[in-house]
C-alpha cells in the first residue's frame, strides 16, 4: 500500500514537472553573500554535518528535507499510514507537556487547549478544547498527528510522525492528552487567551518616524556611504547624481525584476552584490549592513510611491511562475508550503502563536527591509525567508539565491500599485 | 519560531539585575552611584519598599493615564506613556514619574523628573518586559503625595516553535 | 555597533510661544542586557547602558530621566516642555561608560 502512494506521488510530481514552470536556462549563481547567510553546511571533524547560519540560530543540518532549489529534485516526505504501536500506554499528563513543548512545535501554536498556562495559543488549526467529546478512535488520532494527509491531502498540519519530529511514543501520549479534553467548558475568564476572540496586534507605530523607527536613523546616515569613494575612487555618488533621493527616485518601484546583464531576477540588494563592487570596487555582500543599509535609502527616495514590477513580459512571466511553484512547494521537515501560513485559504490573518500571519494578498514586500523590534536590527526580505526556513526544518538556500529572488518577485507582485513604505517596524 | 525560546531566555536575562553587576561599576562617580540605586535586582515589593518607605500610595484613577499596549507583540520593545491632569505651576506640579514592570528581574525601568516647565506631564518611552505582567505608574506630586495606578500588559511570542 | 549614539529629536511642525510641545526623541544604543554564564549567574561586568537622559532648554533643565536596563533597546523618550522663547532644545544622552549623545532642535516660532 505504502509503495503505490509513493509510486502515485512519484507520477504526480512527474506530471507536475512536464506541465510546470521552466527551470531551464537559468544561470549558475555564486552567492555574493556575508558567511552566516550562504546557506553552507559544514561537516565537522567527526563527520557531523552542521549547517552554518546566523549566531542564535540553530545549527541543525536539515539536510535529509528538500528545500526551494530549484535543482532539488526530491519529492516531498512520503504520505505515511501509521498504528499506534502496540502495548504503550499513553500517559496524558505527559501528552500535555509535549503539547505545549516549545522545543517542540509547540501544538499550541496552531491549536487552543484549555489552561490558564495556554499562552499565547494559535488558531491555524482547529479549537482541540473539547475535541475528547468527539469520540474519535485513539487510532485515528494517532495517523492525524502522525500524517493527516492520509485523511486530508491539502492539510497545513505537518506530518509529525512521518517526519519523525515526534516518536511513536510522544504521538501516543498527545492522543492520551486530546482523550481527556471533554466539554462542557468552563465561562474563558480571560477572551485574549483565546486566539479566536484575541485582538488584533496593534503594530509598532509610524514606522517613517525615526523618532520612532531605528531603521530610519540607520537608513539616513547610509548617504554617507552613498557619497564614500570605495577602493577605485569612485562613490555611487558619481554615476547617479543629484543626491540619492532625487537620483533614486522611483528605481526601487521595479524591483524585482529581470536584469538582462545577469541573465536573473534581482532585487535592489542582489543587484548591488555584484553592481557595487563592479563599479567601486567595494564589496556589498548580500545581508551585509552596507547592502542593507543602502537598500533602506534606495527604497525610502520611492516611498509614496506605488510598486510596478513587470509582470506582463515573457521573461517576468516565467519568473513569476516558478516564484509562484515555490510559494505553493512544500519543503522541509514539517513539510510546509509558503502558501499554508500566509494565504488567506489557509493560515493567514489568523495567529500563530502570539503572531497575527500575514496575508500575501495584501502584499507582503513593499515595507522591507524592515526594522524587527525582537532581533534590534533591520532585515531584508532574504534573512526573513531564511529566518522562516529554519525552524520549519529546511535548509536555507544562499541570500542571493535565484530562487528567492523569483519567489520575491511572485510575492511583490501583490503590491503591485500599493506604496512604498520602506523601512518598516514589525515586531 | 525558533528564536523565541532564545528571545525568552535573552529577555529574562536582560531584566536582570544591576545587582551584582553593580559591583564592576566604579562608585567614584556620583551618576553610577545614583543610578545603581534606582535600578536593582529586587522584587517589586522590594523596590516599592525602597523607594517609599512606607509612604501610602494612593489610587491615581482617574488623574494618572497611563498607556500600554494590552499585548505586547514582542517585550523588547514596548511603549509606554503617563500622562498626569494636574497643574505645572511652581505651586503645584508633579515632580517625579515612576514606571516599574512587576515581573522584570529590574522592576523599576525608569524615574522622570519633571519641573513647572514641562507645562503639562505627559511623558513616556520604550520599556523591556520579560514576561506577562503589571505594570504601574507612580506619580510624585510636589507636596509629596504619592499616586499609583496599574495595568496588565500580556507579552506573546511567535508559534512555530523549536 | 558603528550607529550607537545617534540621536533623532522631533518636535511639532509648527509652534506657538505659550504652546506645551510634545519632544520625541531616539537615540540608538544597544542598552546592553544582563548576561548569564553556564551556571545561570550574572556576568560581573561595567554593563553600557544609557543610565541618564537630560533635557535642556533656555538653560533649564525641562525634564530628566534616569533609567535601568529595563529600558529598551534604541530608546524612545516622550515628554513636553512649555515653549516661551526661540532658543535651542538639546536632549543629552549619557550611558555607563561614559558616553555623552546629544540631539537638539530649533524651537522657532512662525
Amino acid at each position: 500500500m505504502r509503495r503505490l502512494v509513493v509510486l502515485v506521488l512519484i507520477l504526480a510530481g512527474c506530471a507536475t514537472v512536464a506541465d510546470g514552470p521552466d527551470y531551464s536556462a537559468l544561470p549558475r549563481w555564486p552567492s555574493h553573500a556575508i558567511p552566516q547567510a550562504r546557506g553552507d553546511v559544514r561537516a565537522l571533524p567527526d563527520g557531523r554535518r552542521q549547517a552554518v547560519r546566523y549566531e542564535g540560530w540553530t545549527t541543525q543540518d536539515f539536510g535529509r528535507f528538500r528545500t526551494y532549489a530549484y535543482d532539488d529534485t526530491r519529492p516531498e516526505i512520503p504520505v505515511s499510514r501509521a498504528l499506534p504501536p502496540a502495548g504503550l500506554a499513553g500517559d496524558a499528563r505527559k501528552g500535555r507537556a509535549l503539547f505545549l513543548s516549545r522545543e517542540k512545535a509547540p501544538c499550541t501554536g496552531c491549536h487552543l487547549v484549555p489552561g490558564a498556562d495556554v499562552w499565547p495559543a494559535g488558531s491555524v488549526g482547529p479549537d482541540l478544547s473539547a475535541i475528547g467529546d468527539r469520540r474519535l478512535p485513539d487510532a485515528y488520532l494517532y495517523q492525524q498527528i502522525w500524517d493527516p494527509r492520509v485523511t486530508f491531502p491539502n492539510t497545513t498540519m505537518p506530518p509529525w510522525g512521518a517526519s519523525r519530529a515526534f516518536t511513536a511514543e510522544e504521538i501516543v501520549h498527545l492522543v492520551a492528552y486530546l482523550q481527556t479534553l471533554k466539554g462542557p467548558l468552563p465561562p474563558e475568564p480571560d477572551a485574549e487567551r483565546n486566539p479566536f476572540t484575541r485582538r488584533r496586534p496593534t503594530g509598532f507605530g509610524d514606522n517613517l518616524d525615526p523618532t520612532n523607527n531605528p531603521a530610519v536613523v540607520i537608513a539616513e546616515d547610509a548617504e554617507k556611504l552613498w557619497n564614500a569613494p570605495g577602493p577605485n575612487g569612485r562613490a555611487c555618488a558619481n554615476c547617479h547624481d543629484g543626491g540619492v533621493t532625487r537620483a533614486m527616485r522611483g528605481v526601487a518601484a521595479h524591483y524585482p525584476k529581470l536584469v538582462a546583464a545577469y541573465g536573473r531576477v534581482m532585487s535592489i540588494e542582489d543587484f548591488l552584490t555584484v553592481h557595487g563592487p563592479e563599479r567601486t570596487g567595494r564589496p556589498l555582500l548580500a545581508e551585509s549592513a552596507e547592502n542593507v543599509d543602502l537598500t533602506m535609502l534606495i527604497k525610502m527616495a520611492s516611498n509614496g510611491m506605488p510598486v510596478q514590477v513587470d509582470v506582463t513580459s515573457a521573461e517576468a512571466r516565467a519568473a513569476l511562475a516558478r516564484g509562484k511553484a515555490s510559494f505553493y512547494r512544500r519543503i522541509g521537515e514539517r513539510n510546509h508550503s509558503c502558501a499554508d501560513c500566509h494565504t488567506p485559504e489557509r493560515g493567514a490573518n489568523k495567529f500563530l502563536g502570539g503572531r497575527m500571519l500575514a496575508d500575501v494578498t495584501e502584499g507582503l514586500t513593499r515595507h522591507f527591509p524592515t526594522w524587527r523590534t525582537s532581533q534590534g536590527a533591520a532585515w531584508d526580505m532574504r534573512r526573513r525567508f531564511q529566518w522562516c526556513m529554519t525552524p520549519l526544518g529546511a535548509n536555507m538556500l544562499a541570500a542571493d539565491a535565484i530562487e528567492y529572488a523569483e519567489l520575491e518577485l511572485y510575492l511583490t507582485s501583490f503590491d503591485n500599485g500599493k506604496p512604498i513604505s520602506a523601512p518598516g517596524i514589525r515586531h | 519560531m525558533k528564536d523565541h525560546p532564545i528571545d525568552r531566555r535573552r529577555a529574562l536575562a536582560t531584566l536582570g539585575a544591576l545587582g551584582l553587576g553593580a559591583s564592576g561599576l566604579t562608585l567614584s562617580r556620583p551618576r553610577r552611584a545614583h543610578a545603581q540605586t534606582l535600578g536593582q535586582h529586587e522584587t517589586v515589593d522590594e523596590a516599592l519598599k525602597r523607594l517609599f518607605g512606607a509612604r501610602p500610595l494612593k489610587d491615581g484613577g482617574g488623574i494618572v493615564k497611563l498607556d500600554l499596549p494590552l499585548i505586547a507583540e514582542n517585550g523588547a520593545v514596548v511603549p509606554v506613556s503617563v500622562d498626569v491632569t494636574s497643574p505645572m505651576t511652581p505651586a503645584n506640579y508633579v515632580k517625579t514619574i515612576y514606571v516599574v514592570a512587576d515581573k522584570n528581574r529590574i522592576p523599576v525601568v525608569f524615574r522622570t523628573t519633571l519641573g513647572p516647565e514641562a507645562g503639562q506631564a505627559a511623558i513616556g518611552a520604550t520599556i523591556r518586559l520579560g514576561e506577562t505582567g503589571d505594570v504601574r505608574a507612580i506619580v510624585e506630586q510636589s507636596d509629596g503625595t504619592l499616586l499609583a495606578v496599574k495595568r496588565e500588559v500580556k507579552v506573546t511570542v511567535g508559534g512555530c516553535g523549536g | 555597533m558603528s550607529d550607537i549614539g545617534k540621536v533623532r529629536v522631533r518636535l511639532p511642525s509648527s509652534i506657538k510661544p505659550g504652546d506645551v510641545v510634545r519632544v520625541r526623541s531616539l537615540v540608538i544604543h544597544p542598552m546592553e542586557r544582563i548576561e548569564r554564564d553556564s551556571k545561570g549567574r550574572i556576568v560581573d561586568k561595567k554593563y553600557l547602558y544609557i543610565n541618564r537622559v537630560v533635557a535642556t532648554y533656555l538653560g533649564k533643565t525641562v525634564a530628566a530621566f534616569d533609567t535601568t536596563q529595563s529600558v529598551s533597546e534604541n530608546p524612545t523618550f516622550v515628554f513636553s516642555f512649555r515653549a516661551t522663547d526661540p532658543g535651542t532644545l538639546t536632549i543629552a544622552f549619557h550611558d555607563t561608560h561614559g558616553g555623552k549623545y546629544e540631539g537638539t532642535a530649533d524651537v522657532k516660532f512662525v
